[in-house]
């Protein structure tokens, strides 16, 4: 059989596709492993796609008073998950196109974009507990964000771009590489950045009902029906693309596809949702073993994360490490 | 255009990875609640420390580290922890509670004055291509922030936990710089350890004797 070579532009119509179309598994998952963890059944892998095609039929509700701004800001937010893997290492090792299009922050910008309309839309709703949602979102993010950009700075001190390719490669070229404590920090500061994100314990209890202890599930508590299934589905696809960030760029970017091939991009997907699911039993792992910290407390796990990454620009800066 | 730092060599890449450990373990414990997880961490570090001299001594082909290693994992790890937990059972005190400052603040402050540690031990003239610099600034953070460690808490379990965990940074920088340092100068200062651990056992069982606290507070407090 000879083998087919895709054009740059078809590759990464495939890693959008792959982050819109495997989202909702990687979700339902964590979710099933984390019931086993927990000595329950758990739903079935595939209920998330259930989930969302039952919602896809409902009736959308608008609360009085809300504008275009409540129902505009889903679609604005799943367009910007949507945008994202065009810059990141979904399947390939090396750089696509497009992949020039917007560095680490660049992609940081358009997930901060899409956590800000749906922080606009929950404003929009006047729902209490969906404004309180927003505003501790965007506190929460704002604090987070220091170690983001420290993080940043060390991907650009060690490879002179700060592009997500570049940072892969690197980390691909040597034991060394990989073992050097501004790495191993920028990595573990990254994966609190990760945790923060997703809305999981020590941060945020995701599957609770309590909307005292909610942050990031309390903005979507207004929206119904298809609105409500495109949120849920665009927050699955910005765990997925953390995940993907993680082991893809920090952890263990291997098993990307070498060449334009077909059957090699379509062998990294499977690799790809088998790292994602290893990155996503950590973190059930992680929920299953601490309790969630007071919200005020919370200024504890950002400092962390910030000495973390402040510490990898320091080691490498100051000693070279 | 800049130039990309070049990359460590596995030795140094893999010693200042363990510096590292045991500078964020004193991170740890300059924010930890319970004066038992403080001797825990203790305990870790000087685990860390003896993994370290393990490595040094596997890489260099200084086969005295070994025995260095024996010496600082039996007495860190396993006895020092051992008698100040059982001091504390004794105490009956479980919570410190001593934070004279906000976690948070606690850890900024700690960062700023590991940056002065950084900067300080690059401004030595101790350069070599085979030696893990970065390490040198590690130890020098965990020193720094060992004296915070004492400064900031105030009970007797966080200072001594502070002194023994000063002496760990000192055995980091000594075994980076210094492999080849003579066994007996280390050995040295492990006892000189085990004097302070005596020394602080007697401060925390005359302390609580007195006070009926582990905190320092009541120290100001003048007796007529």
């Amino acid at each position: 059989m000879a083998a087919v070579e895709l054009a740059p532009a078809q590759i990464q119509v495939f890693q959008v596709l792959t982050i819109v179309v495997f989202a909702p598994l990687v979700s339902g998952g964590i979710a099933h492993l984390e019931a086993r963890l927990q000595g329950r059944r758990g739903p079935r892998i595939l209920q998330p796609y259930y989930d969302l095609a039952k919602l896809f039929r409902k009736e959308t509700l608008v609360p009085e008073n809300a504008g275009w701004v409540f129902m505009v800001a889903p679609i604005v937010a799943f367009t910007c998950y949507m945008i994202v893997p065009l810059l990141i290492p979904v399947l390939t090792a090396f750089p696509l196109p497009l992949g020039y299009m917007g560095d680490i922050l660049g992609g940081a910008f358009i997930l901060g974009l899409a956590g800000f309309a749906v922080a606009l839309a929950a404003a929009e709703s006047g729902g209490p507990y969906a404004q309180l949602g927003s505003s501790r979102a965007m506190t929460f993010g704002a604090l987070i964000e220091p170690s983001l950009l420290f993080i940043t700075f060390t991907v650009a001190l060690v490879t002179t771009t700060d592009l997500p390719y570049f940072e892969a490669a690197a980390v691909r070229s040597s034991l060394g590489q990989w073992i050097r404590p501004a790495h191993l920090l920028a990595a573990l500061a990254f994966f609190l950045v990760v945790l923060n994100d997703t809305g999981r314990i020590p941060v945020e209890t995701h599957a609770s009902t309590l909307e005292f202890g909610m942050i990031d599930e309390a903005r979507t508590l207004e929206h119904s029906g298809p609105l409500f299934a495109l949120l849920k589905w665009g927050s699955a696809m910005k765990q997925f693309i953390l995940y993907v960030l993680l082991v893809n760029v920090f952890i263990a970017p291997w098993g990307l596809a070498g060449s334009r091939d077909l059957g090699a991009v379509l062998v990294a997907i499977p690799i790809l949702l088998a790292k994602a699911f290893g990155v996503g039993a950590v973190f059930t792992v992680i929920d299953n073993s601490f309790s969630k910290l007071r919200l005020f407390k919370l200024t504890e796990f950002m400092a962390s994360a910030f000495l973390l990454a402040i510490l990898a620009v320091l080691v490498l800066y100051l000693g070279g490490g | 255009m800049a130039v990309a730092p070049p990359v460590p060599s596995t030795f140094s890449g893999g010693a200042e990875a363990i510096a590292l450990v045991v500078l964020l373990t004193e991170f740890a414990m300059l924010r930890a609640p319970l004066s038992r997880s403080q001797i825990r961490l203790y305990a870790f570090q000087s685990l860390a420390v003896s993994a370290l001299a393990v490595f040094v001594a596997a890489t260099q082909h200084i086969p005295e580290l070994y025995i260095l290693a024996a010496f600082s994992f039996t007495l860190k790890v396993v006895l020092v922890p051992g008698i100040v937990l059982r001091l504390l059972r004794d105490a009956r005190v479980d919570l410190a509670g001593s934070n004279r400052l906000g976690v948070a603040t606690m850890i900024l402050i700690a960062i700023g004055i590991s940056v002065f540690g950084f900067f300080v031990a690059g401004g030595l003239p101790v350069h070599s291509h085979s030696l893990p610099t970065a390490a040198l600034g590690l130890a020098m953070a965990v020193i720094l922030v060992a004296f915070l460690l004492v400064i900031l808490r105030s009970d007797v379990v966080s200072q001594a936990v502070g002194f023994f965990s000063l002496e760990n940074g000192v055995s980091v920088a000594s075994l980076v710089v210094a492999s080849g340092l003579p066994l007996i100068v280390e050995v040295a200062f492990l006892f000189d350890l085990l004097v302070a651990v005596v020394v602080f056992g007697v401060l925390m069982r005359v302390h609580h004797g007195r006070t009926q606290t582990l905190s320092t507070e009541a120290l100001d407090r003048l007796k007529g």
